[in-house]
């Protein structure tokens, strides 16, 4: 281990300097809901610890969440994260291209086998054999199977890696299925939202990096501390809720004071995320702030659960965990039998392509 | 490699997934096919749903263009609606897509383009170390600058759209958000800082300057700011008749405000035409899709399982009059009639003439920008109301950064019937059609030349980047 750098080392050489760090550590403690007590302890398991690899990938996705993470609201704490993850791989920011790029992945995966964090943004699509979804001309899902063996730990970056999100969405062409469906032998955090707050982002990874541990999870596999309340808990239009104050048309007079969006379909009271304590774009605003409801995007099967705009009281409560399984067995049982269909046909498919003969790890 | 064939693939710094094979003889590229590997089938995924849903659903096919898909969706909707935004709800919309586009240029020219000048294969030019010092992935000083000015410009969207990705607040009636007095305050304090980068770092001079240039001439002599550098490295590497294009653009018109859309529509082959929308249909002898070639509301999607022989990618060919278009920053410019762009265009319209387009566009947006929020009255209505039909059609034709972008959407029993997207990448990155005509990217490949030995020559990474492709919005 003693040839990989500690995180501080690493930083320096990033042109970081040493009070910029003290300064991002205390962010860290504070971004984490830790006490000033903590500030020291971070700062010593920087100094001392070598830094954990992150390999990040891309599936079946739109990159919203790497775009969210880009441009979190400390610009130290997110050029320090990607200071850490630079060294490594991730294939929209990173400047290799090709056979090149490739040989990154692999060369970072035989480095620091057992010891790194694999970051999934996206999910792998399994129907023709994963067709839909060709990397280096690879499925992606083997992809992920490769890099996952070897990590240490998971990330489901967003919707897409923790639940499928929209591509999911009935009838599920490509059946794009979660991370955690795929991959059973890893621990898997979920961070989910469409995409996730950058800050939650940030702060999932640098504790993680930091304390080279898992942080508390809730039940969904969710880190607690950003997703254990209500975007409706902590909504500054609550007050308008409980007197009663209503939005009942677009831009109407109720609009304009700020009232409650409950009846313009807002899933806040069902939604567990930060939105409306952290906020979005550097803590300018988030949707309920700029006249809208929040749809509910970190929540599993927030995408079919009738119209966005329908009032709770006519859907199914998410974030259930029965509930959420239910919709898992039934999308499972709708593509099960288009797959057997075509298995053979997408096997010669599959001799065709060359590159995928490529023997795996 | 001087003869045989070639496949690039994954590229990274471009959005999504992309393989190009490239047939070589005599050290250049003979002909190139492109494949979008991805396909996710939003389409299908839309059929039967509320319409509505679209507003929710199309915007996440696409990361870095939300908002583009947003506005193309909430038009769309409006069309079938009969409603179109109060002019105030309109300007909201059209300076909300205005920042995601100046944000979506400068992400492809500081972290996207621009790297590429940072290969070793550089490194007995004379520009080589300022490009390692401004422009090393995720490290150079510009890109740093960049990402920096990038997210406050996107305080903005913040502001205005409640979160970006994915925003809600682009409606078929207007935008839900009525900024008030101080909103206006905030966004024009946004507005000036981006002026400072954008004037200190980009151009090193006044906007006004470099949207005032009017030939390819006076660009040549520009040294200011990261543009001199580009533009120093462009005349050195001959960027100007690498990857050249067809002479053919098209524009639906960007920012459709009171006097008329900013940017005009139209189309261009080698002079100015009129639009005829109805002459667009899709080609699909090469994708690996079912069904004929066919106007987008009569068009379906159904992806072939088999992945014939005879078909190597998930993408479409769009055609106009059956005539492949390039579209984007350079289109945009030139059927608006800029002199500056058109002189590039009539000039070959390389990767030189795409990426100033782009910059040009920047200096150009930030003008407008500054003028919708002037304008804006803090008091006048942002949102009609209006219902949803039982049956209807509608179209929303919109212009994202990388180009032309359309949504046609049938409603039919109050549910979506059928909902057809073509992508500006669509259009960019088409594959050949029933004639055999190569798609735009397929057709400015075609003579680019690979040195001795190169897996992956840089030639082609600049033609293919100097399109910024969006791979996940061309399938989708």
């Amino acid at each position: 281990m003693s040839q990989i750098e500690t995180f501080y080392e690493v930083m320096r050489r990033q042109g970081i300097t040493r009070r910029s760090f003290m300064k991002y550590c205390s962010l860290t403690a504070a971004a984490l809901g830790l006490g000033p007590s903590f500030v020291p302890k971070i700062a010593h398991a920087m100094e001392t610890k070598p830094r954990t690899p992150v390999i990040w990938i891309h599936g079946l996705e739109c990159t919203c969440c790497s775009e969210s993470f880009i441009r979190s609201a400390h610009p130290l704490a997110k050029d320090v994260v990607l200071s850490m993850i630079s060294l490594d791989y991730d294939d929209t920011l990173m400047a290799a291209a090709g056979h090149a790029a490739e040989a990154a992945l692999q060369d970072t995966i035989e480095k620091y086998k057992g010891n790194y964090i694999l970051a999934v943004e996206g999910n792998p699509p399994l129907n023709e054999d994963g067709m839909y979804c060709i990397i280096g001309g690879k499925p992606f899902v083997e992809q992920l199977r490769h890099a996952a063996e070897h990590a240490k730990a998971i990330i489901s970056w967003g919707a897409c890696a923790s639940y499928g999100c929209v591509q999911a969405a009935a009838p599920n062409p490509t059946r794009a299925t979660p991370v955690h469906k795929v991959i059973l032998d890893k621990p898997i955090i979920k961070v989910p939202g469409c995409p996730p707050i950058a800050e939650v982002m940030t702060g999932v990874i640098t504790y993680m990096l930091t304390f080279d541990r898992m942080p508390t999870l809730d039940r969904q596999g969710r880190p607690a501390m950003f997703y254990s309340q209500r975007i409706h808990d902590k909504c500054y239009r609550r007050p308008h809720f409980d007197a009663g104050q209503f939005v009942e048309t677009w831009d109407d007079e109720g609009a304009r004071k700020g009232f409650c969006l409950y009846k313009m379909g807002c899933k806040g009271p069902t939604t567990y995320n930060a939105c409306s304590t952290v906020r979005w774009n550097e803590g300018v605003s988030f949707p309920i702030q700029s006249g809208h409801g929040c749809i509910g995007c970190s929540e599993d099967g927030f995408w079919d659960q009738g119209s966005f705009y329908d009032r709770l009281t006519n859907i199914k409560q998410f974030g259930v965990e029965a509930n959420a399984d239910q919709v898992g067995m039934a999308a499972a049982g709708v593509v099960g039998g288009a797959v057997a269909v075509h298995a053979a046909v997408s096997a010669l498919k599959r001799a065709q392509k060359k590159t995928q003969d490529k023997v795996e790890g | 490699m001087t003869e045989g064939r070639l496949v690039l693939g994954p590229f990274n710094r471009v959005e999504g997934d992309l393989e190009v094979h490239l047939d070589v003889a005599d050290g250049v590229v003979a002909a190139a096919r492109v494949n979008a590997p991805l396909y996710r089938g939003f389409e299908r995924m839309l059929e039967g749903k509320d319409p509505r849903d679209a507003l929710t659903i199309t915007p996440r096919i696409c990361g870095i263009c939300s908002i583009s898909q947003s506005a193309a969706a909430a038009r769309a909707l409006g069309a079938a609606m009969g409603l179109t935004p109060p002019p105030a709800g309109e300007a909201v919309m059209q300076l909300i897509h205005a920042v995601e586009n100046v944000a979506d240029h400068m992400t492809h020219f500081n972290l996207f383009f621009m790297p590429d000048f940072t290969r070793p294969i550089y490194a007995d030019r004379f520009w080589h170390g300022q490009a390692l010092d401004r422009f090393t992935a995720m490290q150079g000083s510009a890109q740093r600058a960049a990402v920096a000015a990038r997210a406050e410009l996107l305080h903005i969207l913040g502001l205005l759209a409640g979160k970006w990705p994915h925003t809600l607040a682009l409606q078929p009636g207007g935008v839900t958000k009525a900024p008030g007095a101080r909103d206006k305050v905030r966004l024009s304090t946004h507005l000036r800082a981006f002026r400072r980068y954008l004037e200190e770092v980009l151009f090193g001079a006044p906007v006004e300057d470099f949207a005032a240039l009017a030939s390819t001439d006076g660009l040549k002599d520009w040294s200011r700011g990261d543009a001199g550098l580009f533009l120093r490295i462009a005349l050195d590497t001959d960027l100007e008749n690498l990857g050249r294009g067809a002479g053919r653009y098209l524009s639906f018109g960007a920012y459709p405000l009171a006097g008329g859309h900013a940017f005009r529509a139209g189309v261009w082959d080698n002079g100015p035409q009129t639009l005829e929308t109805s002459a667009i249909a899709e080609d699909l002898s090469h994708a690996w899709m079912l069904g004929a070639t066919a106007h987008p509301l009569r068009g379906m999607t159904l992806p072939d399982e088999d992945m014939r022989d005879s078909a190597y990618s998930w993408c479409k060919a769009p055609r106009l009059d059956g005539r492949p278009m390039e579209t984007g920053a350079l289109a945009r410019q030139v059927i608006d009639g800029h002199p500056l762009a058109v002189d590039l265009a009539i000039r070959g319209g390389g990767v030189l003439a795409r990426v100033t387009a782009r910059l040009l566009e920047i200096a150009r947006t930030q003008i407008l920008m500054e003028d919708i929020v002037r304008d804006l009255d803090p008091a006048a209505r942002f949102m009609e109301a209006g219902s949803l039909p039982d049956q209807g059609v509608g179209a929303g034709l919109v212009e994202a950064a990388r180009g032309a972008l359309g949504h046609w959407l049938r409603i039919e029993q109050g549910r979506i019937a059928s909902y057809q997207i073509i992508a500006p990448t669509t259009w960019n990155f088409s594959p050949r059609d029933s004639l055999g005509i190569p798609g735009p990217l397929e057709a400015a490949l075609a003579g680019t030349p690979l040195r001795p030995g190169e897996e992956t020559p840089v030639a082609v990474q600049h033609v293919v980047r100097s399109f910024d492709p969006c791979m996940v919005c061309t399938v989708h």
